[in-house]
């Protein structure tokens, strides 16, 4: 393993081994989310049905593939809530108490600790909802098997995109550590993924593309995955992940550096 | 008795004030109904053109009005969400409650007026966002009449007293479980649905509706949604209909409430906390 | 070679000002005013391998800051730091393998888990091979006497056992610097010598560098030889802990019994009188004048017994603190 040296290995699976032993200690909440994330998806659905059903269509949509979209967005969150959320909620909690510090002090990449340190199961049941919707949805499109793989690609660079977007957010809390609300600011624009970017006035769709690229989380791999413009959109896509995650790194550096010259 | 609601409403607004960056994200947070309101903009417009083909599309509302409903939706949360079992939860767990306890007065109103401090503080942040809102979108202004601003203001803080009510039963639990708010969540669920922030009721299959009519939830958002708007008035016999409804739950839920108060109050007292 | 150099050091931060209010927030929010603190004057001192060294001041007097500049979380203003041959703020990896800082304010143990839990995750990231790291984990441990409190979840265990666990974490890499800031804060007194003997026997044994503030002057009395006293930002002191009494307290008590009633007026010329009884009196005497005062009083004085002692230096130091009086020696000296 040429990118992951056996300390990382060894050091991720302390860092989900312990989180996961420590979520276990509220079980009640694992069942909540389970119920909850079922809740969420079938209001999307409800209200899509309500509005296929009259007959209505999103621009270049069939209902299937509108439910490939919804199934992307569920995939993403169930990722979000289990990879990203519990890591980048808690840098809010690290700056108001001051244990950054103990991060900093420890020889191994700050960000790196921040993003990994954690991992909660309350996204697995929005996963397995989203792989089941996923598969149904390919089915009915219907989508050659070489589409998901296709479609894995584009995925993985979604979740780049939406990881550095967060941890973009996060980052400020450095210097507002009033904001913790500001991860639920950018999750609750972040719905808007849930359907495709048809659906939206040409005002939204503009905002959601240039400024919060909401649109290349479920609506470019949706479109690659339905086999338009494939390469075109990856090569889109895969540019916007990296300058991205280029310009997080720095802003994250930015902001150590504003951090350590002045906290007390 | 209201001098002391007034002073300790003041003084919780102050408390408030400290954490306004916060408020004001909130206040962002809720983005859903436009959100929506786009998706239904753009569907009813596509409706009413005939773009799609779908001169059978049966939208209830124009896409102006789709507008104004979620922009009303909108407003509505912003006066009606209620928060108190959070609070209510921290305080029992660091044992806080005692404090409340020892004042002559029933610790309901210190959260009461907690909520209305809180909207106080998010006011002004309300209005900017709004204004920024019909300055883009300058079509969805309209003016609504005197009477269904007073109206609607009235059925909003009926609404907010049904959705206190409710959650105040939830926040009981915490006397008996530690996670009460886990379980309150549950009730988010069908307030999501049901109400009416993703779609207008008036789009609902007929049977849905139904179903929505008899749950608390639509009265709490879009009946007064509806008001604000214009669409029910002091002459439509919903109005009364809607408010009947409401007393009923709110009748019920504050027997409920009061019911658990009392008893979980002893449990309370009884572990020595 | 000193472990920890430090020469001109100084940080200043800018604070915003704003004033309650809405209409005071939307001023603030275009029209920031700011002003300078100066948190940490220009100071200098050096530290020698295996010192044990006492930072005192009052609350804000810039101790936690200056401790945070030499463990590299805060960027300093001005002035050059070394720490264990590095430049802290560098943050490189040697560096950070070499140094711990332990704050009694704050925990990086994991809430829910048992300690054993959090010291897996530090032996995973300072790549303490498993077994050496069960190893030091057990001589630890023992030394902490710490056994089966390991092994429970952080919340359970009271607040002593929780600061040895701390002090575990923090230790488990073998840090040759530790910079410990309130490490005995809110323990009660067992806890306290317990966090002492071991701090002392760790020091010992790996001649370890240590650098501690603590509100308890008990720490410093405890394990200090040498101290430095830091005020509004600036060192004032820097020295052996005895030479604090030499330097900032140049009275002495005189406690004088008597073979018969003595009255007050006759003991009065001798120094202030603190306390004068029918057959004894406690008087106070300026340092440079007691070998002539005591001569004088045994010769006009009837005198029984005659005992000279050194005010407390806890009094000193809270006194030196509290009146701002410190004013006496501005510049530094070492012994």
């Amino acid at each position: 393993m040429g990118i992951f040296p056996r300390r990382i290995l060894r050091i991720m699976s302390a860092f989900w081994f312990t989180s996961l032993a420590a979520e276990m200690e509220y079980r009640v909440n694992f069942l909540v989310a389970a119920i909850n994330s079922l809740g969420q998806l079938a209001g999307t659905l409800f209200t899509l049905n309500i509005l296929y059903r009259k007959g209505y269509h999103f621009a270049g949509w069939s209902w299937h593939e509108a439910l490939l979209v919804v199934g992307l967005f569920t995939l993403l969150d169930g990722m979000a809530s289990t990879l990203l959320s519990p890591n980048l909620s808690r840098i809010v909690q690290h700056v108001q108490n001051g244990t950054l510090d103990f991060i900093l002090l420890k020889p191994l990449d700050p960000q790196f600790q921040l993003s990994t340190r954690n991992m909660s199961p309350w996204g697995f049941p929005n996963v397995v909802f989203a792989l089941v919707l996923l598969v149904y949805a390919g089915m009915q499109v219907p989508l050659p098997a070489a589409a998901y793989a296709l479609g894995i690609i584009p995925m993985i660079l979604s979740g780049i995109i939406l990881y550095t977007l967060w941890f973009a957010v996060a980052t400020t809390t450095i210097w507002f550590t009033k904001v913790w609300n500001a991860t639920e600011v950018l999750r609750s624009f972040l719905e808007a993924g849930k359907y495709p970017m048809s659906a939206y006035p040409v005002a939204y769709q503009f905002f959601f593309t240039f400024i919060l690229p909401v649109a290349f989380l479920t609506t470019v791999p949706a479109e690659v995955m339905r086999g338009q413009h494939s390469a075109a959109f990856i090569l889109i896509e895969a540019a916007v992940a990296l300058t991205l995650f280029v310009v997080t790194r720095c802003f994250w550096k930015f902001a150590l550096r504003s951090y350590t010259s002045a906290s007390s | 008795m209201l001098k002391k609601l007034r002073i300790l409403t003041v003084t919780q607004h102050a408390l408030m004030l400290a954490y306004r960056a916060e408020i004001y994200l909130w206040v962002l947070a809720h983005v859903m109904p436009f959100l929506m309101m786009g998706v239904w903009v753009t569907a009813s417009r596509s409706g009413a053109g005939g773009a799609g083909g779908g001169g059978g599309m049966a939208f209830a509302l124009t896409p102006v009005d789709y507008a104004r409903y979620f922009v009303c939706v909108f407003i509505v949360r912003q006066f009606s969400t209620v928060w108190m079992i959070h609070e209510f939860e921290w305080h029992i767990v660091e044992g806080r409650l005692s404090y409340f306890l020892l004042r002559p007065m029933n610790p309901l109103w210190n959260y009461v007026t907690a909520h209305l401090g809180e909207q106080l503080a998010r006011f002004p942040f309300f209005i900017m966002v709004l204004a920024f809102f019909f300055i883009l979108y300058p079509q969805a202004r309209w003016m609504p009449s005197a009477s269904a601003i007073l109206l609607g203001f009235f059925t909003i803080y009926v609404a907010f007293a049904l959705r206190f009510a409710l959650q105040y039963c939830f926040a009981m639990l915490t006397f008996w479980f530690e996670r009460a708010s886990a379980i309150e969540q549950l009730s988010f669920l069908p307030y999501v649905f049901l109400s009416g922030l993703l779609a207008p009721l008036a789009d609902f299959p007929e049977p849905a509706r139904r179903i929505a009519e008899l749950t608390p939830f639509p009265y709490v958002l879009s009946f007064p949604a509806q008001i604000l708007m214009g669409q029910i008035t002091a002459s439509s016999p919903q109005l009364y209909q809607g408010f009947a409804v409401i007393a009923a739950w709110f009748a019920g839920l504050c027997l409920v409430g009061q019911f658990l108060w009392r008893r979980g109050l002893r449990r309370y007292s009884g572990q020595g906390a | 070679m000193a472990v920890i150099d430090v020469r001109n050091l100084s940080k200043s931060f800018r604070v915003s000002a704003s004033d309650p209010g809405f209409r005071n927030a939307l001023c603030h929010f275009w029209n920031r005013k700011y002003r300078q603190v100066d948190a940490v004057k220009p100071l200098s001192f050096s530290i020698e391998a295996g010192e044990i060294v006492g930072f005192l001041g009052p609350n804000g007097a810039g101790k936690t800051t200056t401790l945070k500049m030499l463990a590299g979380l805060i960027h300093p203003s001005g002035g050059e730091v070394g720490v264990a041959g590095h430049v802290p703020f560098k943050r490189q990896k040697a560096f950070l393998r070499k140094i711990t800082l332990v704050m009694g304010n704050k925990q990086q143990l994991i809430w829910d888990l048992p300690a054993n839990e959090s010291f897996r995750i530090n032996g995973a990231i300072y790549d303490i091979p498993d077994a050496e790291l069960a190893a030091r984990i057990a001589e630890l441990a023992a030394m902490l006497s710490l056994d089966k409190q390991l092994s429970q979840p952080v919340r359970k265990l009271s607040l002593g056992e929780r600061m040895k666990c701390e002090l575990l974490a923090s230790l488990l890499h073998r840090p040759e610097v530790l910079f410990l800031d309130e490490p005995t804060l809110g323990l009660d007194v067992n806890a306290q010598s317990a966090v002492r003997h071991f701090l002392r026997e760790y020091n010992r044994k790996y001649n370890a560098t240590i650098l501690l503030t603590s509100h308890y002057m008990a720490d410093i009395t405890a394990l200090c030889k040498r101290v430095l006293l830091i005020h509004q930002g600036s060192l004032f002191y820097d020295g052996a802990l005895a030479g604090i009494v030499e330097k900032f307290a140049p009275y002495r008590e005189v406690k004088l019994e008597f073979t018969e009633t003595v009255d007050r007026m006759r003991v009065a010329p001798f120094g202030e009188v603190e306390e004068s009884l029918d057959r004894s009196a406690r008087v106070i005497v300026r340092r440079e004048a007691l070998t002539s005062t005591v001569e004088q009083m045994l010769a006009q004085l009837p005198v029984a017994d005659l005992t000279i002692t050194d005010p407390p230096i806890e009094s000193i130091i809270a006194e030196l603190f509290t009146q701002g009086t410190v004013n006496a020696p501005a510049s530094a000296t070492k012994p």
